[in-house]
């Protein structure tokens, strides 16, 4: 099962340009087109070899599709293909106001269990969340843009540390619904 | 459209004909046959004009099972003898299914590798080999009304449905002698079956409350595709469980003791009658009369129904509640499809009306829509409508994972991942010398391997002995568009290649359904060669035929003179061996020129990726935009 020789990046194989911005819209349409040509459905009368082919282009695009669709990985792809490593971005150095913020945050979280009405504070939290989250895309995407990838990279943990924590929010969130 | 047949209009060699192929609906409670003919989508009765088989097959005579009406009409007589709910235990192992297995008054043999086998007259029979059962029932009524032979079914799946029952399925369609075109999940087919009829375009929410399973999912439509965003489920859930809950209240009503097997079945059967009658009764009266000795009745009103059933109801609605929140969706949805015979119960209906504050679709039959949509699947991917650009983009249920130190799970591959999904992941050695590495799948959302569904253990072996941590295994892992899971391994250093086959922890291994093909094809040896080399020419057929159309089209620009030459070289040994007899030889000839066309089969398709956007129009590009 060879990986397809491909040599486009993500961004390329979407006509899109190579930028944090992104055109929702065109990537859904791109996307929708490249699998309409490519996928095994497609090809399911031909024989097995050209069916495997397709499997595996499909899979590609569908790989680049939830790459280039979310955000963050969008931001750790980029930074990517401009030749950091996972290890060199996981090592940029965080200020001591966004670490004391996270725990401000996680305890917050933590104490929802015990609260009498979590829903309405749970609400709040995630809200506060989210904000953060596109300040530092804003962030991250000005750095990108003026080639300043120790910025970049930094805006990305912190976009990574937060989004852990929204996934915990959302966690806490279903426990409470399965609750009632 | 294929891809080595990408041929210009009018240019097509092969005249157009319409292809037989079928969509079966393998059910836990009915099963069904449906087909498109002359553009409609239908299902096929049977000579009494009945379109629902009952899922139930019958071993009394070990000569012959016997499968369907006549098959439930033994059940009290035979309870051990007679299958129902056979779909419950797809896939599953032993120790898994005991409850359920006692629930139904099943034997289980018992079994070294932990496959669930009930005992019967006919000797040991697996879930896999009574839905065997089934589904050649299924395909022979097909093939009677058709006229002919099948190019190929679609047979639908819970969406929650895990790798091993997936498998299974697959499986005994094969005992049954089908060719599969596609697993399909049954609430993406009902999907199409609505989604084609009214041209939709927007959010659809498919609630399938079945026989014994549930699944909700989450679609968007949007010019011709169909994108699952989210499913969820429960594949024990459903209508056998308010049957169950019924006769458990009858028999505490009554004070009586639990029954023996042959009377249960009886119970049961009256139970699933009194909760039909209830969706439009207010009250029924369910006789005990056989069944304990004051013989007296009880009576159960709609009401006392609904709060029996409402802890099950409750329970579809929290997977709703979460599906919607995987769907990630920042509107509501604008359409709820209900399909199954359990979205017949006015609770059950309204329920989740009020849930989704919406009316649901009613138009197609909801025993009927699961059927239907996979028949106008089968339909595409034969290739009957080649205007027809309906696209369907499925997902994983489940997580996918592996053991890692400390019996902890690490998700490679989350579920609602849009299939097809390829994902390499990089292993290591932590001894000096070490030759082989244990990989352990499993499946499912929880943090422990204890706590998941384990789906195959296997060993990569003959890594080159190096020092701790200098080898690089490469484990790539692949879910195809049926849902189902390929393995393969690579050191990185030397490029030792391993290719595993993942057979679930419970399956049936390749062996075991050669030799039980074997042993249903004994009368037949000359027919089953003979089918054998049929297929083998059609293969070899479509393959040269395609290369031929590709070669004409692309051959000159895409391959060096060279190449050229040994590719028509491996043709005409095809071509040479087609008309022969052997079909191992023509098999391996075939393997042979499909490899070597495969490269040119990539680039290809990089050139229609290249022309795909190139041709993209500025109105179709606005179009997406403005969604």
């Amino acid at each position: 099962m060879a990986f397809p020789d491909f040599k486009q990046n993500y961004f390329q194989l979407f006509n899109l340009p190579l930028e944090f911005a992104l055109d929702q819209g065109q990537l859904s349409a791109r996307y929708r087109q490249l699998q309409q040509q490519l996928h095994p459905d497609r090809y399911a009368s031909t024989s097995a070899h050209e069916q495997r082919v397709a499997v595996q282009y499909s899979a590609l695009v569908n790989q680049a599709y939830a790459t280039l669709n979310k955000p963050l990985a969008r931001a750790l792809y980029l930074l990517e293909l401009a030749g950091m490593s996972q290890e060199q971005i996981a090592a940029e150095p965080m200020d001591g106001g966004f670490l004391i913020e996270q725990m401000e945050l996680r305890e917050k979280l933590e104490s929802m269990h015990d609260l009498v009405d979590p829903d309405s504070v749970l609400d709040h939290l995630v809200a506060e969340i989210g904000g953060d989250i596109r300040t530092h895309q804003m962030e991250f995407s000005q750095a990108y843009t003026a080639s300043n990838l120790d910025v970049a990279a930094s805006a990305c943990v912190k976009m990574q540390y937060l989004e852990k924590l929204l996934q915990e929010a959302e966690q806490i969130e279903s426990d409470l619904m399965d609750k009632q | 459209m294929a891809l080595l047949q990408i041929a210009e209009p009018g240019q097509s060699p092969v005249p157009h004909q319409v292809k037989l192929a079928v969509g079966i609906d393998l059910g836990t409670t009915n099963s069904l046959v449906a087909t498109v003919r002359g553009g409609r989508a239908a299902v096929l009765p049977d000579e009494q004009g009945a379109p629902m088989l009952p899922s139930v097959v019958n071993y009394s005579d070990p000569s012959a099972a016997v499968v369907g009406r006549t098959a439930q009409a033994m059940s009290s007589e035979h309870p051990a003898d007679t299958l129902i709910s056979v779909k419950r235990f797809m896939g599953r192992g032993r120790e898994d299914a005991n409850e359920d297995a006692a629930r139904a008054h099943y034997q289980l043999a018992d079994d070294a590798a932990g496959m669930v086998r009930f005992v019967t007259a006919a000797g040991p029979v697996s879930p896999v080999e009574a839905s065997a059962e089934i589904l050649r029932v299924l395909h022979q009524r097909a093939i009677d009304t058709l006229g002919d032979e099948l190019q190929g079914a679609v047979i639908t799946v819970p969406a929650y449905f895990d790798e091993s029952q997936r498998q299974a399925t697959k499986d005994a369609a094969t005992l049954a002698g089908l060719k599969v075109l596609r697993l399909l999940n049954e609430p993406t087919a009902a999907a199409v079956a609505y989604g084609l009829d009214s041209a939709e375009q927007g959010v659809i929410a498919v609630y399938d409350l079945g026989g014994g399973t549930f699944d909700i999912s989450i679609l968007r439509l949007h010019q011709g595709v169909f994108e699952v965003l989210a499913t969820g489920g429960d594949t024990a859930l459903g209508g056998d469980d308010f049957d169950a809950a019924v006769a458990d209240w009858v028999l505490q009503e009554s004070g009586s003791q639990a029954l023996q097997p042959g009377l249960y079945r009886t119970l049961q059967a009256r139970a699933r009658a009194a909760k039909e009658q209830l969706s439009d009764a207010e009250s029924v009266s369910i006789s005990l009369d056989g069944l304990v000795d004051s013989g007296a009745a009880v009576v159960l009103t709609r009401a006392g129904f609904e709060s029996l059933i409402q802890p099950l109801v409750k329970q579809t609605l929290r997977a709703c509640r979460r599906c919607l929140r995987d769907a990630q969706l920042d509107t509501d949805v604008d359409n709820v499809v209900m399909v199954g015979g359990s979205t017949r119960i006015p609770l059950v209906r309204e329920a989740v009306a009020e849930f989704f504050s919406r009316d649901p679709l009613l138009d197609i039959d909801p025993d009927q829509v699961v059927a239907v949509g996979a028949a106008i699947q089968a339909d595409i991917l034969v290739g009957n409508r080649p205007e027809g650009d309906l696209l369907l983009l499925d997902v994983i249920p489940l997580s996918l994972g592996l053991e890692t130190m400390g019996g902890l799970v690490e998700k490679i591959i989350p579920r609602n991942t849009t299939i097809p999904v390829t994902r390499a992941q990089e292993f290591t050695t932590f001894k000096d010398g070490q030759t082989a590495l244990v990989v352990h799948i499993v499946q499912g959302e929880r943090e422990l391997v204890a706590d998941s569904r384990s789906l195959a253990r296997f060993e990569l072996r003959g890594i080159p002995p190096m020092v701790a941590g200098a080898a690089r295994i490469q484990v790539t892992f692949q879910v195809d568009a049926d849902g189902l899971l390929n393995v393969s391994a690579r050191e990185a250093a030397t490029g030792v290649q391993s290719a595993v086959t993942v057979k679930p922890s419970f399956g049936l291994n390749d062996e075991q359904i050669s030799a039980m093909l074997q042993a249903s094809f004994s009368h037949a040896e000359q027919d089953k060669q003979a089918r054998q080399l049929a297929e083998q020419r059609l293969e070899a057929q479509q393959l040269l035929e395609g290369l031929e159309i590709a070669l004409a089209a692309d051959g000159d620009a895409l391959l060096a003179p060279d190449e050229c030459a040994r590719l028509h070289q491996k043709m005409s040994l095809v071509r040479e061996q087609m008309s022969g007899e052997d079909v191992n030889d023509l098999r391996i000839q075939t393997e042979q020129l499909g490899q070597a066309s495969e490269s040119f089969a990539a680039r290809r398709m990089d050139k229609s990726i290249r022309e795909a956007l190139s041709g993209v129009s500025l109105e179709a590009l606005d179009d997406g935009v403005s969604e």
